[in-house]
This record gives C-alpha cells, sequence and structure tokens, in this order.
C-alpha cells in the first residue's frame, strides 16, 4: 500500500518559500499553537468541512446530500454540526458553486511526487524547487521523508519549512533527504516560548545546532510580531545563537507582521487574536536587521509590508497608455 | 493587442530626468496633440474625376465599431480632397502606373513639408488619403464588388462569426535592403529586369517601381531645401550647422545608402513614411523588423570613426523615436477620436537568435533597451526576441524592465516556438530563423513576406452554439452553419464533439471566403507599388505585393475565445456525458435561458468542470485536439486569385469585447454578454493556479499549427518583482517559459485600478498573486483591509 498524507494547499509558482520558483506543499497538523499563527487550516491534523459564505447560492444541495444531517442553513449563515460530520465529501461534491470546501485533501505519495513535479523546468531554470512546508511537516515525517526522499529521485530540490519541533531521531532521519531547511526561530525566552508558541524552545534548539552537526544549509526566518517577538533582546539572542551554533545558516530572514489571515479565522468561526495590532515600523525592522548583522550574521533580509508614512505625497498621474498585446 | 487604458503611474514609468532640454523639447512637442499647429492628420488628393474614389472600407473593416462611420468618412475625405494636376498621358497608364505618377505628384508637389524646432530626423507629413486613381469602369466595376463583399461581412459580423477584410500595414518591407544598396540600388535592379524580354504589362509594372524609388529622392530634396530656407532664418550657430547636415543627408538619402549612423536614421524614416503615405494607412503594424541587426553596421561605423559621440548617438535615437508617435495624430479627426490609444503598432524587433542558434543581440540592442526605458512612450514597439542562448545578464535586463514598468514596455516572443509555426507552414528551416514580428505579436519572414495578420478574425467560440443549435443562431434563428442534428440525439461525447468541429470548418470556409473577397479586391484596385518596390520578388514576377507578388503570401485568420470554446466543449463532456450530472436537455435549456434560473447548473458548469489554464490535462488534451483542429483546416483554404493561403493566429485585439453579446450563453458557464477569453489566456479569472500553470496550458496547444503566433498575458502585482532577487525569478520564468510555453507573452505589472477592479470583480481576477511576508497569497483571498492597504501601497510604489 502506497502511503499516504494529508494536505490542505499546492502553491505553484512560489517566490517567497526559498530559492528560485518553487512549488510549495502544504502538510496538515502542527503541535504548535503560535498566537499569531497565519495558517490556521493547518493546524488541526484532522480534515474539516467548511463554507464559503460568499459563494453559496443557497439551493441547499449540501444539505439534501449530506448523510448525516449535519449541515443546516440558518440566517447565521451555514452550521455545520462538527459532531456528526464524518468529512465524507458528499456535500462538497454535489454543491455546485464550490462553497462547501473540505479543508485537508489525502495524496498518495506518488500521484504527490508527480503533481509536485509539473513545474520542473521553471525549477530548473530558477534554481528552484519543492518546499513542503506546513503546518509542521514533521508530523507526518514518514510520508514527508518518503516524499523528500522521491522528489530527489527525480532531481528536485526540496527545501523542507519546519517549527524544528521534532524528536532527534525523526529530526536527524529526515535531514538525510533534503536539501535545505528552513528554520523558524522565533522567540529565545523559553518561557515567553512556552507561552506564545505552545512547546518548550529547548527542542528547537537542540534540532537547530544538529543540522550545523550534519552540514545542512539553512535559512533562518523570525516572524516579528508586535509583543511578542520585536524585541531588540529577542533578535539579538537569535542572532547570536546563529552565530555560536548554526555555522550552515545561509540567510537570516525577518518578517514583518501582517494581518491577511483574518478572513481565514473567520471561515473557522474565529477571531485573529492579533487583529488589533498595528504594522511594524519600517524603521524597526531596519533597527532588527542592522541589529543581527551586527553580531555577525553575513546575510540578513527584511521583507513585508510595513507601517505606511501618511506624509508621503500623492503622485502626480500621466494619462498616457501603454499596453499591446 | 489590447485597448486596455491602462495609465501608468509617473513615478514607475516616465520619461528620464536625464533626458536632454532639446529631447525635452520634442516629447512636449508631440504631447500638446491639442494646442500645437502642425499635425499630421490625414491630407486627401483626388484626381478630380466626378467618380473618384479615395478610400477603400475594406482597408479598415477589421473593426465592426467603425461600420457605421464608414460613409461619412468617406464623404468628409472625398470633400475635402485636393485636386491633382495629372500629365496628359494620365489615363492611358496601367493601374500601377496610375497609382505611381499619382503618389509622385502628390509626394513631391502637394504635401506639406514641416521641419520642427529642434529636430534631427526630419520628415513630418505623411498621412494620407490618396485618389485610388480609377477610371470610370474600373470604379464602377470595384464599388460593385465592394458591396458584394461587405454585405457579406457585415452578415458574418451581425451574428458574431467574425470579420473579414483584407487591411494594409502589418508587413517589414525589405528596409535592410533599402538602407544597404539605397532607393537607387533598388532602381539599378528593377533597370535590369527592363533589359529581360518581359511583357509590356510587366515592363510597365517595372517602370512603376522605379519611378516609386524615384519618388523617395525627390521627396527627400524638399525637405533638404526646407532646412536651406529655415538656415536663412535661424541664428543660434549650433542650430545653422544641424540644418545644414539635415540639407546635406537629405540629398544624399534615402537614394544613397547611407554611411552614418544619422543617415541611416534618417533614411529609414523617410522610406518608412512613404510606405505609411502610399497604403494611405499610418502606423498599424508596418513594422521594422530587425532594426538592431540592419541598424548596427551603421551605428558602428559612426562609433569607430569618433564623428559621433555615445550621448549624441543616443539624443539622435531619442530624436527618431519621437516621431513614430506622430501616427496617432491620425486619430484626431474621422470620428476615430476616442483619445490617443495605443491601437498602432510601428513593431522594432530586438535581440533573438541567429542562424546557428548563437545570439544576435548587439551594443545597440542594449542602447535601444535605454532609450525605450527613458523615452517612455507609445509608439515604435518593441518586440524582444528570447531563444535558449539569451544571454543571462540580457534577460536580467529585460526582466528588470518589466519589474519597473505599468504596463508593459515591450512584448517578448520566443524563437523556438515561433520558428516551429514558420517552419511548419512551409518557411525552410535555415531561413526561419530570420523572423520579424509584425503588429502586435505576429511572426512574419522579414522583406518578402506579407501574411496580413488581422484580415480575418473568427469567433472560435460560436462553433459551440451553433453545434447546439443545428447550425442556427440562437437570437436570430438564422442558419448560418450546418445542419449537424438536433443535439438531444447525441448519445456519446464524440457526437458533439465532431458536431463542434463540422460547425468550426464551416464557419472557417464562410469567412475565408469573405476574406478572399476583399483580397481580391484590393488585389485588383489596389496596387502600392513603392511597397512592391521594397518587397523581394514583385519585380520579378511583374506581381503587385497586393497581388501575391512576394515570396511568401498568407492571410491569418485569428481565432477569438479559444479558452470559452474548449472550456465549453469540456464542461459538455465531463457533465453531460461522463459524469452525466446533468442532461444535454437541461443544458439546452439553460443556454437558450442565457442560465436565468438556472443558477445550479451555471454553477456546476463554471466552478465544477475543469477550465483551460491550470495544467489540467482533461482539459488541455481538449485544448490541444480543438486548436490544431482549426489550425490544419484554415491552412487548407487559399485565395485562388492571388494565391495567398490562410494560416492560423491567437491575436484577440480586442474582439473579445464586442463578441461577447452576439454570442450565445455557452457550457462554461458563461452568460450572453460576459466577455469571450481574449488570445491564449484562460477565460477571465479561470486560471486559479498561478502563473506556472498557465504557462504549462499554453504550452500544451501544440502553437505549430498556428505560425502566427500566439498571445498571452500574464499579470503580476508589482511585489512580486520588487526586489533583485525575485526579478531574478522573472527572468528564470522567461527562461522556462522559451521550454515550456507558447509564442509570445505579454507581462502587465498591474496598477492599482487593476487592483481595485479586483476588489470588486474577484471572480476575473483568482489568478493573481501578491507576496506578502514570507509567502504568496492571492490577492483576491485575503481580506478587504489588507486588499486596502496594497492598493494605497501600490499607488504610491511602496
Amino acid at each position: 500500500m502506497t502511503r499516504t498524507g494529508i494536505l490542505t494547499n499546492i502553491q505553484r509558482c512560489s517566490t517567497e518559500d526559498g530559492p528560485g520558483i518553487r512549488t510549495t506543499a502544504f502538510l496538515k497538523g502542527c503541535p504548535l499553537n503560535c498566537v499569531w499563527c497565519h495558517n490556521i487550516e493547518t493546524i488541526d491534523s484532522n480534515p474539516r468541512t467548511v463554507w464559503h459564505s460568499e459563494k453559496c447560492i443557497g439551493d441547499k444541495a449540501c444539505i439534501e446530500a449530506c448523510p448525516e444531517g449535519a449541515l443546516d442553513l440558518t440566517t447565521e449563515g451555514m452550521v455545520i454540526d462538527l459532531r456528526k460530520c464524518l468529512v465524507c465529501g458528499t456535500c462538497e461534491e454535489e454543491c455546485p458553486a464550490g462553497a462547501i470546501e473540505i479543508i485537508g485533501k489525502t495524496w498518495e505519495v506518488d500521484a504527490l511526487v508527480e503533481e509536485l513535479i509539473r513545474d520542473k523546468v521553471f525549477f530548473d531554470t530558477s534554481n528552484g524547487g519543492v518546499t513542503i512546508s506546513g503546518g509542521e511537516p514533521l508530523l507526518q515525517h514518514e510520508f514527508t521523508k518518503e516524499l523528500a526522499s522521491k522528489l530527489r529521485v527525480k532531481g528536485v530540490h526540496v527545501a523542507l519549512d519546519t517549527t524544528g519541533y521534532a524528536s532527534e531521531s525523526v529530526w536527524r532521519s529526515i535531514l538525510e533527504h533534503v536539501d535545505l531547511v528552513l528554520l523558524d526561530l522565533k522567540q529565545m525566552d523559553p518561557e515567553k516560548h512556552q507561552e506564545f508558541v505552545g512547546i518548550p524552545l529547548e527542542r528547537v534548539l537542540e534540532n537547530a545546532k544538529i543540522l550545523t552537526e550534519v552540514g545542512m544549509p539553512v535559512w533562518v526566518r523570525t516572524p516579528i510580531i508586535p509583543d511578542h517577538t520585536d524585541t531588540r533582546e529577542n533578535i539579538r539572542a537569535i542572532s547570536k545563537f546563529i552565530a555560536q551554533y548554526m555555522q550552515t545558516v545561509e540567510r537570516y530572514d525577518l518578517l514583518a507582521f501582517n494581518k491577511m489571515c483574518i478572513e481565514k479565522y473567520s471561515l473557522f468561526g474565529l477571531e485573529y487574536p492579533l487583529k488589533d495590532y498595528d504594522m511594524i515600523e519600517k524603521e524597526k525592522m531596519e533597527v532588527l536587521a542592522q541589529l543581527a548583522c551586527e553580531e555577525g550574521i553575513s546575510n540578513v533580509t527584511w521583507s513585508g509590508m510595513t507601517k505606511r508614512d501618511d506624509n508621503e505625497s500623492e503622485l502626480t498621474r500621466t494619462n498616457e497608455v501603454k499596453t499591446c498585446g | 493587442m489590447t485597448l486596455d487604458n491602462e495609465r501608468a503611474s509617473g513615478k514607475i514609468w516616465s520619461p528620464s530626468d536625464t533626458l536632454s532640454n532639446r529631447v525635452k523639447r520634442l516629447r512636449n512637442q508631440f504631447y500638446s496633440f491639442h494646442d500645437r499647429t502642425e499635425t499630421n492628420e490625414p491630407y486627401s488628393f483626388t484626381t478630380g474625376t466626378k467618380w473618384d474614389e479615395v478610400y477603400s472600407t475594406h482597408d479598415w473593416a477589421q473593426e465592426p465599431a467603425l461600420y457605421p462611420f464608414f460613409a461619412s468618412i468617406n464623404a468628409t475625405l472625398q470633400a475635402m480632397a485636393i485636386p491633382v494636376a495629372l500629365p496628359d498621358d494620365y489615363w492611358d497608364h496601367g493601374l500601377a502606373m496610375r497609382r505611381a505618377i499619382f503618389f509622385h505628384e502628390v509626394m513631391t508637389k502637394h504635401m506639406p513639408v514641416t521641419i520642427l524646432d529642434d529636430e534631427m530626423v526630419v520628415g513630418f507629413n505623411f498621412s494620407t488619403a490618396l485618389s485610388k486613381s480609377l477610371n470610370k469602369s474600373e470604379t464602377k466595376v470595384r464599388n460593385k464588388e465592394m458591396s458584394k463583399w461587405f454585405e457579406e461581412a457585415g452578415r458574418l459580423n451581425a451574428v458574431g462569426i467574425g470579420t473579414a477584410t483584407s487591411v494594409p500595414g502589418h508587413i517589414i518591407p525589405n528596409y535592410a535592403k533599402a538602407l544597404s544598396v539605397g532607393m537607387k540600388g533598388l532602381v539599378e535592379e528593377y533597370e535590369g529586369i527592363l533589359k529581360g524580354d518581359i511583357s509590356p504589362k510587366h515592363r510597365e509594372f517595372v517602370e512603376s517601381l522605379i519611378l516609386s524609388c524615384k519618388t523617395a529622392r525627390d521627396f527627400n530634396k524638399r525637405y533638404a531645401d526646407k532646412a536651406r530656407e529655415l538656415l536663412e532664418s535661424t541664428t543660434d550657430p549650433e542650430r545653422k550647422s544641424e540644418l545644414e547636415e539635415i540639407a546635406r543627408i537629405c540629398d544624399m538619402v534615402p537614394w544613397n545608402p547611407p554611411e552614418t549612423f544619422w543617415e541611416a536614421l534618417q533614411a529609414l524614416w523617410t522610406v518608412h513614411i512613404l510606405v505609411m503615405a502610399a497604403e494611405s494607412y499610418p502606423g498599424a503594424g508596418l513594422s521594422h523588423g530587425r532594426w538592431d541587426q540592419y541598424m548596427y553596421p551603421f551605428y558602428k561605423a559612426s562609433m569607430e570613426s569618433g564623428d559621433l559621440l555615445p550621448e549624441k548617438a543616443k539624443e539622435l535615437l531619442h530624436c527618431y523615436w519621437i516621431k513614430h508617435n506622430y501616427v496617432y495624430d491620425f486619430q484626431g479627426r474621422l470620428g476615430l477620436n476616442q483619445g490617443i490609444n495605443s491601437g498602432f503598432g510601428q513593431l522594432m524587433t530586438l535581440g533573438g537568435c541567429g542562424p546557428n542558434g548563437e545570439d544576435m543581440a548587439n551594443e545597440l540592442t542594449w542602447l535601444a533597451l535605454d532609450v525605450i526605458e527613458e523615452m517612455n512612450l507609445l509608439e515604435p514597439k518593441p518586440n524582444v526576441r528570447i531563444h535558449k542562448n539569451t544571454p543571462d545578464d540580457f534577460l536580467m535586463k529585460i526582466a528588470g524592465m518589466l519589474s519597473r514598468a505599468q504596463g508593459s514596455p515591450f512584448l517578448l516572443n520566443f524563437d523556438e516556438h515561433s520558428i516551429d509555426g514558420l517552419v511548419w507552414q512551409g518557411v525552410p528551416r535555415e531561413d526561419a530563423w530570420d523572423y520579424g514580428v509584425v503588429g502586435c505579436l505576429e511572426n512574419t519572414m522579414q522583406g518578402n513576406d506579407r501574411s496580413d495578420t488581422i484580415d480575418v478574425n473568427i469567433n472560435l467560440a460560436k462553433a459551440v452554439e451553433l453545434a447546439l443549435n443545428d447550425g442556427k443562431d440562437i437570437a436570430t434563428g438564422q442558419q448560418m452553419g450546418l445542419k449537424t442534428g438536433d443535439p438531444l440525439s447525441f448519445t456519446t461525447y464524440e457526437q458533439f464533439r465532431d458536431s463542434v468541429k463540422v460547425q468550426l470548418a464551416e464557419l472557417i470556409r464562410l469567412l475565408t471566403r469573405c476574406g478572399s473577397m476583399a483580397d481580391t479586391i484590393r488585389a485588383k484596385y489596389q496596387p502600392t507599388p513603392y511597397l512592391s518596390a521594397l518587397m523581394d520578388g514583385c519585380a520579378t514576377r511583374g506581381k503587385d505585393i497586393n497581388e501575391g507578388g512576394t515570396d511568401w503570401n498568407f492571410t491569418t485568420v485569428e481565432g477569438m475565445g479559444i479558452a470559452t470554446l474548449v472550456d465549453s466543449v469540456a464542461a459538455v463532456k465531463m457533465m453531460v456525458f461522463d459524469q452525466k450530472r446533468i442532461t444535454m436537455k437541461e443544458l439546452l435549456a439553460a443556454i437558450h435561458d442565457n442560465y436565468k434560473n438556472q443558477e445550479e447548473i451555471r454553477q456546476l458548469l463554471r466552478q465544477k468542470a475543469p477550465k483551460f489554464g491550470n495544467d489540467d490535462d482533461y482539459v488541455d488534451e481538449i485544448a490541444r485536439e480543438f486548436s490544431t483542429f482549426w489550425g490544419e483546416e484554415t491552412f487548407k483554404h487559399e485565395n485562388p486569385y492571388t494565391g495567398k493561403r490562410y494560416r492560423a493566429g491567437y491575436l484577440s485585439w480586442n474582439y473579445y469585447i464586442p463578441l461577447a453579446p452576439l454570442t450565445a450563453a455557452t457550457p462554461d458557464g458563461r452568460r450572453r454578454g460576459e466577455f469571450l477569453s481574449g488570445g491564449v489566456g484562460a477565460v477571465q479569472g479561470m486560471d486559479a493556479k498561478g502563473p506556472t500553470a498557465s504557462i504549462r496550458s499554453v504550452g500544451k496547444l501544440g502553437l505549430e499549427t498556428i505560425p502566427n503566433g500566439a498571445s498571452h498575458t500574464i499579470t503580476l502585482s508589482p511585489s512580486m518583482v520588487r526586489s533583485q532577487e525575485n526579478v531574478a525569478k522573472l527572468a528564470a520564468l522567461l527562461r522556462a517559459y522559451n521550454e515550456v510555453g507558447g509564442t509570445a507573452l505579454q507581462i502587465n505589472i498591474i496598477n492599482s485600478e487593476t487592483l481595485r477592479d479586483a476588489q470588486s470583480n474577484p471572480d476575473k481576477y483568482s489568478n493573481l498573486l501578491i507576496r506578502v511576508t514570507g509567502y504568496n497569497a492571492y490577492f483576491t483571498q485575503i481580506g478587504r483591509e489588507l486588499q486596502e492597504e496594497i492598493i494605497t501601497r501600490t499607488e504610491h510604489n511602496l
């Protein structure tokens, strides 16, 4: 029997998940509970039925089709009784409008490999490849391992985008099958780490050190979240750790906070806990990046939208036309 | 070509601050269209006979929106026509000679001669409406044939089958040869033909070509005289010496071959504007071909001699560039005044491969790219050829320019796939590498090819409507197609599929037959000896360019709505025959009702059937089957009168808009009135898997049977190309396109207005990727608040 895994999404032409043009596979399930999580649909390991209100045409085909009677269209919208729902997919199948979606699709590893290498030519011209992301892909480590090794057989560069939270044996065994690790280091204060992320810091740091031991190229990434990770002390501590223990780090990215995920939370009937936070000031990002440089890290970048300076003057616009196709 | 009035943000894509004061003044001169006294609006000229015609409907009938205005445009031009005195024996000559004499008289005696302050390359007025020079009986027959063709063209257009006509422009004259031997050299060659044993008719035709070449000489002498006249009133010593040089150059070229870069630019400009004057067709598609190749020796000579400083060379180029934009003055009158749009295209092919696949870009190519970016003008329109040996630094330059532009500074043509198409249509592979691009993105050979790339336009999606209604137009009930039977009798997908093919073949037959009527009229009554003199083979064969006198003679049928067609066929296959989720009866009812009260069915067809543009083999195989089918079917037809064969292309211009209300609801869930797909792109908003998937779908079409080439547009958000690292990824995307994509690509970096539109019409923009901190997201799927933020930032170029 072929091994299967559960994915939430496959993103092609991804330019932000490692070098070159990449296809990113998002695996479902994550042991962390980051307060600022952007992909809440990837936390739960199990598939789940969701309803897209803006697509619904109210024909109730899903309700009629549901063998468990788990759906009800009320004045408040669709109510999905999660105790009854077996996530059988009948409603998704029957809905003509694509308003019902099962988040979390099962893939056989061989079929997934075929799907992920469709953009092989783009990987080749850009030194890109496939990024296995999540959730935390190592929650499905056997699947991840097989996927990575089969992709490499096809000549595809494989990056693992991970929280670094896995047992040492799992960690060591996966590293043999990937070319690059994108590792999140979020918070260096163990108590805060436990509080904001929901897991102990120590395991992550131990695993980070192993990367150097085995000579694995690494890109470290820190989400700069206001009041959670955005202090100088934190960035300095992360930078010191990298400088001291992670000689194979090729690049350190600081990712500015944003609130793109608000819509996703509403899909699950939730509110984004950080919805009231403002974006980070540009100056702060620059200061933090500079700080990392000062700690001796050679390739530091920061990216993302920052708080707007509203004094920016309105640009004059021309009425010229320039398109032909 | 699109007619989108995309505006550019001043900061991102504006003229460079480094332009010289002279160039800034010249640029402003052009843009002062509503104030300036000098304009290149058309002058009309008549033989003075009461039956004279100065306008040909078939020259403009690719644009159905103009049909109601033809009569008044014709009358206006007639009324404003200036009579031209002609020699006594004028009417004794054959038509080609009459046209040549008329052209000579107009250009050497009547056309105003203007030199603008500061300009260094001269030649201003070239918009004409020239007498067709027909005698009374020719006029009578011509007008009768014209009415018959126009009636048929109107009949096909009225129900949205397409357009069929015969349009000037869209050609690359042999400018390279005209520069290397001079018009004098062409005359010497043609005099050699006269020494042979040829028919009197052939003889007179060749003489008409010789007279036309002399017209170019005499025309520029007037500019030399004008420069000398201005000298007298000029006090500035610098300008005085420039005018002396202009006078010297215009006395010399284009009759003698140029030697310096300045001379070559002047010779080229003169030869070029005279084609527009001779065809009475300013600008649209009259293209330069591989400009950077044949201009390079002159550039190199001037640089090596030290007579021309690099800054001066660039300023000359700036001056030459601006001139091309005066074609748009033509749009100022004649009911075409919707403001200046970029609908014309004097294309300039840059870069590309040589005979052995080597890269041909040179110093002048790089200089031209700088000029394009510095000038920020509508014309000339550059097309950059990319191939597998395009160097990385060149590709990065291209990607960088794309990333800084809003709207596209140029189109990209991909050599290997383009060449495959030309070879398929019969061009030997050892010649095909030297192709050029006309109009927008249409591939043709240079100097020996008239492929009439916008003459016939077919609504491919219409075949589905006819197949679902036994050949009858649904709105009017007219039997336009063949009787393929009641769709309720179809028991298999194959029966349905074959009916669509039968209807497609019939539409191709109807349109090519109509196109041939127009092509024949043009061949009989509109010889253009000046252009024929610049096209290989016409003199030897004794045939005008419009009679099929050059080496490669095609008429291109441009296919509209391929994605609408294949999405519709795929939806019927999957939902009616494979999965049986709806019956044919339900489908027909929904289509006849335009999906009114049929939202469930419409959603099912739209959301659950596979769509072209997503790298989905189920529908991409259908796309390939239909694309190659109609490409091959088109190639079976030719006009026996001119010997011009029909070939296929995908250039949708703006037809997906006017054809929309004329095309019934389609089984892909599209309602009547909703746009058809454009070029080889997906139906708007239906390609939801990003640029790479869309590129792969296009690559699967089997475009070698579409020798004209295929228009493919990819829209990117500025955030995708903001950093140098991401620009490199765009360059890599272009390199991959050359391997797995189509023949021609336009990259649009969108502006905030497009983002606003995406915000209000998310269905149309489901493919629009943006770059967020550390990941990509689809613009339409993020929250409203964030959308606002991104739009504001785009406006401010943050």
